[in-house]
C-alpha cells in the first residue's frame, strides 16, 4: 500500500481519537463529584467511538464529498473521516447556534448536507434514508454510492432486512456497513444474533458480504475498496462487517460491570497497533508521531474553543425550524 | 343521434351483467366528444366510458342501476 | 380576537365544463401534472404500479409515466418510506404511499422520527420534500385493523402537515400543494370518499374539478355550509355526513354551518372561533378515536381563547375508544353516522 495512504489512514484515526478524548474531557469535567447525565456544557447521552477509528478512516477514504454517510447514535468518527466541518460538529455537540444543527439535533443527529452525512438514534434506521440518497444519486445519472453504517446489534432490526433486500432487489449504489462492536450495550453478539458473522446474511440478499476479523484499517481499506467499486459501477450493494472494538462504554457513564473482556482491551488498541507497523516499516518515527498528534490537537482545541465561544440557542427560537 | 353502450368487460360470460357505478354528467347536459361520462364496473372490473360524441345527453339508466354489457345508457343527440 | 373575519374560502364555482371527476380520479390527476411537470416527483408503494392503487390512488400513473417513476416496492414500509425519505433529502420529490393508515406501526419511526424532524434537527439546513399518501377509514366491515383514520396521531406528532381532503376539488388541490410544498406532508384520503365503484359511496364523492393544475392552501379550513344556529367541525367523509344531516334539519328550521377543516396541521383555528362566535354553539364529528385527539382539540381551542362564545357545552361524535368492529350493526354503532350526528345535534339546541 501506498506510504502516503497509510500516513493518510493514520492521521485520520488520530484525528478522531484525539477529538473523542477532548470530548470525553469536555463531558465529565463539569458533571463531578456526581455524575448528572443532564448537567454541563455537553449534556445528555455521549456515545464515543474510540477503538472504531479503522472502520470509518479504511471506509471514508474511498470517499469524495458527494458521497451519502448515515451512521448512528456513535457517529464521531464517521463524520470526522469523511470530511464534515470539525467547528461546526463541535459546536452542535455543545449545542451551539453555530453547530450543525443550530443545536437542535445534537451529538446523534448530526447533519451536513455539504457532505450529505447524517446520524441517527434509533437502530437501523439510518439504513432506509441511506437507499434513498443512492437512489437519488443513481437517478440524477452520477456514480456517488451512500454508505449506510449500523452496529451489529442493528442486524437483528426489521429496517435492516428491509434495506437490503431492496437495495438489492434495485441495484442501489449503497454498500452496507456493520461495525461489530461485540456489544449491544450490555449484550455480547452471541446472545444477540444467531449467525457468527453477518456477512453470512448477505447471500440471504443476494449480495457479497464479508467480515474483516483484526480491526485492521488497511483490511478495511481494501475491503471497503471492493464494495465501493462495485457500488460505483453500478453493481448493486455489498455488506462489509468489521469486528471493531469499542474502547469505552457504551455511553459516558456505563460502567460496563458486565464486560469480560475489558482488561485486553488496551492491548487491542487499533491505533498503536497500526503505529507499531508503520514505525516497524520505517513510515513514522518519535518526531512524527509528535507532530501528528500536535497537528490533531491543535485543530480539536480549535473546534473545541470555537464551540465554548459560540453563542446559545435563544429559547424563544426553540419552536422555529419546524417547517421550511 | 349516437347511442353509448355499456361496454363489455367480460370475455368469458358477453352478455352477463354488470354495474352504472357513476354518473359524471345529468341528464341533459352537454358534453363534448371524449369527456368521461360514466364509469361502469362488471365483476371486480372497471371501466371509464367516453362520449363517442358531443350533443346534449340522455341517460337511459340510473346510477348503481344493474345492467347487461352492450346495451344502451345514454343517447347523445 | 375579532369576529368580523371573513369565512375561510369555499371550492370556487365549477369551470365552464362542469367537468365532473371522483377523488380518486381528482387525486390522480392532481398527481399526474405534477409529475409531468417536475421530473423529480415519483411515486412508490405496494400494489401502486399495474394495479393502479388499491384505492385507485394511482390509476393510469403507470402507463402514462413508467415503471422508472411508478414504482411498486416489496412489503417493506420502513425500507421505502425511509428511501422516500433519503431520495427528498437529495432534492426528489418522493410520494410513497402507506397502503392502509393502520400499517403505520411498522414503519412510524422512519416517519415520526426521521421524516419529520430532519429539517428541524438540521436547524432548517435540511430539507425533506415528500409526500405519504394514505387510506383511512371505514364503514365497509374490514375491521380493526384495516379501518382507521389516526389522523389525530400524526397531526399530534411535530414536523409532518397533515392533510384529508373530502371533495375531488380539495383532493386535486390538496395533492397539488402537498407535493409543491418543501415539508413532509401526509395526504390521508378517506376510501368512502373515493367514488369507488365497489364502494358504497356518497354522491359528494364525485365533484367539479378545473382541469387545469391549482392548488388548495394548505392550513386553511372550509365553511362549506353557511348557518346560523350550531357549527359542526369535522373533517373526510364526515362532511358529507354532515352536509347531509343539515340538509335534513333545514327542514325543521336548524341552520347548521359545516366547517370542513381540510388540514389538521396546521390548524386553522381562526375559522373555527370565527364560526363559533357567530352560532355559539360547537358540535365536532370526528371519524377518529374520541380521546386524546382532534376533538379534543378543538374543544380547547375554543376553551382557551373564550369559553365564553358557547351557549352551551361543545358536544363530539367521534369513535367511542373501541376497537373497530368487524359485524356491520356493531360498526354502525361506532361511526360518528349521520344518525349520531343528528341526535349531537338535537342535544346541541335544546341544551
Amino acid at each position: 500500500m501506498d506510504s502516503g495512504l497509510r500516513l493518510s489512514l493514520y492521521r485520520t484515526m488520530v484525528l478522531i481519537r484525539v477529538f473523542e478524548e477532548a470530548i470525553l474531557r469536555e463531558y465529565h469535567a463539569d458533571k463531578r463529584p456526581a455524575f448528572d447525565i443532564g448537567a454541563g456544557l455537553v449534556p445528555g447521552e455521549m456515545h464515543l467511538s474510540a477503538g472504531q477509528e479503522p472502520v470509518a478512516a479504511g471506509v471514508c477514504a474511498h470517499l469524495t464529498a458527494g458521497d451519502a454517510v448515515t451512521a448512528t447514535h456513535r457517529p464521531h468518527h464517521l463524520a470526522i473521516a469523511h470530511g464534515v466541518n470539525l467547528d461546526r460538529l463541535a459546536a452542535e455537540i455543545f449545542g451551539r447556534e453555530t453547530g450543525l444543527g443550530r443545536g437542535r439535533g445534537g451529538h446523534m443527529h448530526l447533519f451536513d448536507p455539504d457532505t450529505h452525512f447524517s446520524c441517527s438514534g434509533i437502530i437501523a434506521e439510518g439504513y432506509p434514508p441511506a437507499l434513498g440518497q443512492a437512489f437519488a444519486f443513481h437517478r440524477q445519472g452520477t456514480d456517488r454510492v451512500a454508505v449506510a453504517v449500523t452496529g451489529e446489534g442493528a442486524a437483528n432490526q426489521g429496517a435492516f432486512h428491509e434495506s437490503l433486500n431492496l437495495a438489492a432487489l434495485w441495484r442501489l449504489p449503497v454498500v452496507f456497513v456493520v461495525e461489530d462492536n461485540d456489544w449491544g450495550i450490555s449484550v455480547p453478539r452471541s446472545a444477540s444474533t444467531c449467525v457468527t458473522s453477518n456477512a453470512i446474511r448477505a447471500a440471504g440478499y443476494d449480495m457479497p458480504g464479508e467480515r474483516v476479523e483484526d480491526n485492521s484499517v488497511e483490511a478495511v481499506y481494501e475491503a471497503a475498496g471492493r464494495a465501493v467499486a462495485r457500488a460505483r459501477a453500478g453493481e448493486g450493494p455489498s455488506l462489509l462487517e468489521v469486528h471493531t472494538l469499542r474502547m469505552w462504554g457504551h455511553f459516558e457513564g456505563d460502567a460496563q460491570a458486565y464486560r469480560t473482556d475489558l482488561e485486553g482491551v488496551p492491548g487491542r488498541d487499533p491505533i498503536a497497533t497500526y503505529e507499531h507497523a508503520l514505525r516497524s516499516a520505517g513510515l513514522l518515527d518519535d518526531g512524527q508521531v509528535k507532530t501528528v498528534n500536535e497537528d490533531a490537537v491543535a485543530r480539536v482545541e480549535a473546534a473545541i474553543a470555537f464551540a465554548k465561544s459560540s453563542p446559545e440557542p435563544a429559547p424563544e427560537t426553540a419552536t422555529e425550524y419546524v417547517f421550511a | 343521434m349516437t347511442e353509448v353502450l355499456f361496454p363489455q368487460l367480460s370475455d368469458e360470460d358477453p352478455n352477463g351483467e354488470g354495474v352504472l357505478a357513476t354518473w359524471f354528467v345529468e341528464d341533459g347536459a352537454t358534453v363534448a366528444g371524449g369527456e368521461l361520462i360514466a364509469e361502469v364496473m362488471v365483476g371486480k372490473v372497471t371501466s371509464e366510458v367516453h362520449a363517442p360524441a358531443g350533443g346534449a345527453i340522455h341517460l337511459a339508466v340510473h346510477e348503481d342501476d344493474v345492467v347487461r354489457q352492450r346495451t344502451v345508457i345514454a343517447t347523445i343527440s | 380576537m375579532t369576529t368580523t373575519e371573513t369565512p375561510a374560502t369555499t371550492a370556487p364555482a365549477p369551470t365552464a365544463s362542469g367537468r365532473r371527476l371522483t377523488t380518486a380520479k381528482a387525486m390522480v390527476e392532481g398527481i399526474a401534472q405534477e409529475m409531468e411537470r417536475d421530473p423529480s416527483v415519483f411515486y412508490l408503494g405496494e400494489d401502486v404500479g399495474a394495479y393502479g392503487g388499491i384505492f385507485s390512488s394511482t390509476t393510469g400513473l403507470l402507463e402514462r409515466f413508467g415503471p422508472d417513476r411508478v414504482m411498486d416496492t416489496p412489503i417493506s414500509e420502513s425500507a421505502f418510506l425511509g428511501l422516500a425519505t433519503g431520495a427528498a433529502v437529495e432534492g426528489m420529490r418522493p410520494i410513497a404511499e402507506l397502503m392502509f393508515v393502520d400499517f403505520f406501526g411498522v414503519c412510524m419511526d422512519q416517519l415520526y422520527n426521521h421524516m419529520a424532524k430532519i429539517h428541524y434537527e438540521s436547524g432548517g439546513n435540511v430539507r425533506v420534500p415528500m409526500v405519504v399518501t394514505t387510506a383511512v377509514g371505514g364503514g365497509y366491515s374490514d375491521g380493526a385493523q384495516h379501518s382507521q383514520c389516526l389522523w389525530g396521531t400524526f397531526a399530534h406528532l411535530p414536523g409532518m402537515k397533515v392533510v384529508v381532503p373530502s371533495t375531488p376539488y380539495d383532493a386535486k388541490g390538496l395533492i397539488t400543494a402537498a407535493i409543491r410544498d418543501d415539508n413532509p406532508v401526509v395526504y390521508m384520503f378517506h376510501k368512502g370518499v373515493m367514488g369507488l365503484p365497489w364502494m358504497a359511496k356518497n354522491p359528494r364523492a364525485t365533484g367539479p374539478v378545473p382541469e387545469e393544475p391549482y392548488e388548495v392552501p394548505i392550513g386553511k379550513a372550509a365553511v362549506v355550509r353557511e348557518g346560523r344556529d350550531a357549527t359542526v367541525v369535522t373533517v373526510s367523509l364526515s362532511v358529507h355526513h354532515a352536509l347531509d344531516v343539515a340538509d335534513e334539519l333545514a327542514a325543521d328550521g336548524i341552520d347548521l354551518e359545516v366547517v370542513d377543516l381540510r388540514s389538521l396541521k396546521p390548524l386553522d383555528r381562526e375559522t373555527v372561533l370565527v364560526s363559533v362566535a357567530k352560532t355559539g354553539r360547537l358540535l365536532v364529528v370526528d371519524e377518529d378515536y374520541l380521546s386524546y385527539g382532534l376533538s379534543g382539540e378543538i374543544a380547547a381551542t375554543v376553551a382557551e381563547t373564550d369559553p365564553g362564545l358557547l351557549r352551551s357545552p361543545v358536544r363530539r361524535v367521534a369513535v367511542p375508544d373501541v376497537p373497530i368492529p368487524y359485524a356491520h350493526p356493531l360498526e354502525y354503532a361506532v361511526l360518528p353516522t349521520r344518525d349520531r350526528i343528528r341526535e349531537a345535534v338535537h342535544q346541541l339546541v335544546r341544551a
